[in-house]
């Protein structure tokens, strides 16, 4: 287990050096997105128009965030994960766009980890909930596209600094410590079943 | 229904304004201990590090007035009256103060339409926040409690209507079904968790027994039930035996507590109904008298 501090656009090779347990930092810009987000950059794809951010090298994060309005732009107040299951579908779009950095919590599945293997991605842990220490490390926002769509489903473009400390619980070598954490749980809860002589 | 009175409005109006700002930058303080306690236990280092940054977080929020979490989650208001304190216009009130506290930042405007998805803007929608009247005609204050349930928590959550096969042996049918979807849920419901488990009358009866006795009972409280207290322990112990640990990630403490709310229920059926709470326990409670008395209860 080691620490990394990674900075935006991600090269493969750096992905490619992580593994999962290592904690990560990032510094320099990720981009928030969740369900409305990656259904609506779906459709775009779908009809061939442009995306407003190219995500080439990017870390994205499953979050909303709570702002508020200063001046012309916006000021973050706290943001956190939001559980990342709900993205899973997206797994092979966000490989094809070159994100190399999926933040979240709670982990993602077979698709995902098929694909951040094809395309040298890894997913990260952010501590559920921690929504003003992670705060801590944006330094502003950029820009937000697509508020239409609400605060939370918005693409939100955040100057990061040490943004973390993140865990990688997915990396590009087909690891997933939540597939490790959950194998040895049934495991333990066969013997638990066994134990009290009596199946359901 | 002469000796009928609705309390002082503009006591109210001040203890629910009071009562969300209060939930909204603070975790209840048996959670906090449960989570201290956790931490002291844990082992393995990478669950050390969330449960560390969970503590961390709630300090950084009660120090800078800030939202202990970026999700507002969803509001049910749980609120016994009686005829000597009626509650009056508690539910208008309540609603403008979430309204406010949206407008002021300290919660995201995160509710929606259920189908076509729009957000109203200022956390205000249809049947939001959710009320559960209980009126208790001898009851000589006005209580509420409103909790704050984070939503990532919902997707680990089942519900299913067992029988008396099912149940199976000292309930080990009723405690592998529980065992079973702590398993699916892992990570997603922001462990370490609370886990209220409705058991008994029809669907709706059991979520909502297992809603209101994970948002409502302090996590340090025991059933005064022995069966029930027993069941709980049983359960606590096996859940947090499965080793997922905080955040899932695997470790001592995915449990913080679990909570059974029971009701009598028909011979043909079983019902149970498992919800999660996240460890990030938005509750403000109080209790109000006619007499302006006022005691809080988170």
């Amino acid at each position: 287990m080691q620490t990394i501090y990674l900075q935006t656009p991600i090269q493969k090779d750096a992905i490619e050096a992580l593994h999962v347990g290592d904690s990560v930092y990032i510094t320099g810009r990720i981009f928030t997105s969740r369900d409305m987000g990656h259904l609506r950059i779906q459709g775009l794809l779908e009809g061939g128009q442009a995306l407003p951010e190219d995500l080439e090298g990017s870390a994205v994060f499953h979050a909303g965030p709570v702002v508020e309005k200063e001046g012309e732009g916006y000021k973050l107040r706290v943001i956190g994960p939001t559980t990342s299951i709900r993205m899973e579908p997206y797994a092979q779009m966000v490989g094809e766009l070159g994100v190399r950095a999926i933040i979240g919590k709670g982990g993602m599945a077979a698709e995902t980890l098929a694909n951040a293997a094809k395309y040298k991605y890894v997913y990260l842990q952010a501590a559920p909930g921690c929504a003003v220490q992670l705060a801590a490390g944006v330094k502003a926002v950029e820009r937000v596209h697509w508020l239409d769509l609400g605060v939370p489903e918005a693409m939100w473009v955040l100057d990061v600094k040490d943004f973390g400390p993140l865990v990688v619980a997915m990396d590009a070598h087909g690891k997933s410590l939540y597939d490790d954490v959950r194998a040895n749980a049934r495991a333990e809860k066969a013997r638990i079943a066994a134990g009290d002589g009596a199946g359901e | 229904m002469s000796n009928c009175a609705v309390i002082d409005q503009a006591l109210l109006a001040r203890e629910l304004d009071r009562l969300i700002r209060r939930a909204v930058v603070n975790i209840s303080a048996d959670t906090r201990q449960l989570l201290e306690e956790a931490l002291e236990r844990e082992t393995k280092p990478t669950a050390r590090g969330m449960l560390q940054s969970m503590l961390e977080n709630t300090r950084m929020a009660r120090e800078g007035n800030m939202p202990v979490c970026q999700s507002p989650g969803y509001p049910t208001v749980y609120v016994r009256f009686g005829d000597a304190c009626l509650p009056g216009k508690l539910a208008d009130m309540l609603g403008a103060g979430v309204v406010q506290a949206t407008a002021e930042g300290l919660l995201r405007p995160s509710i929606v339409h259920p189908l076509t998805r729009k957000n109203s803007g200022d956390n205000s929608g249809e049947g939001v926040p959710n009320y559960e009247w209980s009126y208790e005609p001898a009851l000589d204050y006005l209580e509420i409690i409103a909790s704050l349930k984070g939503c990532g928590a919902e997707l680990g959550n089942a519900m299913r209507i067992m029988t008396v096969p099912q149940l199976g042996k000292q309930n080990r049918g009723l405690k592998n079904f529980v065992l079973d979807t702590v398993i699916e849920a892992g990570g997603k419901p922001c462990p370490p968790v609370g886990i209220g488990i409705g058991i008994g009358g029809q669907m709706d009866v059991a979520a909502k027994l297992s809603r209101k006795a994970i948002s409502t009972r302090l996590w340090t409280d025991n059933h005064p039930d022995p069966l029930y207290r027993q069941l709980e322990e049983e359960l606590l112990q096996e859940i947090n035996a499965l080793g997922l640990g905080a955040a899932g990630v695997g470790g001592e403490t995915y449990a913080l507590a679990v909570k059974i709310g029971a009701a009598a229920t028909h011979t043909a059926i079983a019902p149970v109904a498992i919800n999660f709470h996240c460890w990030v326990t938005r509750r403000g409670g109080v209790r109000i008298w006619p007499d302006g008395r006022v005691e809080d209860l988170f």
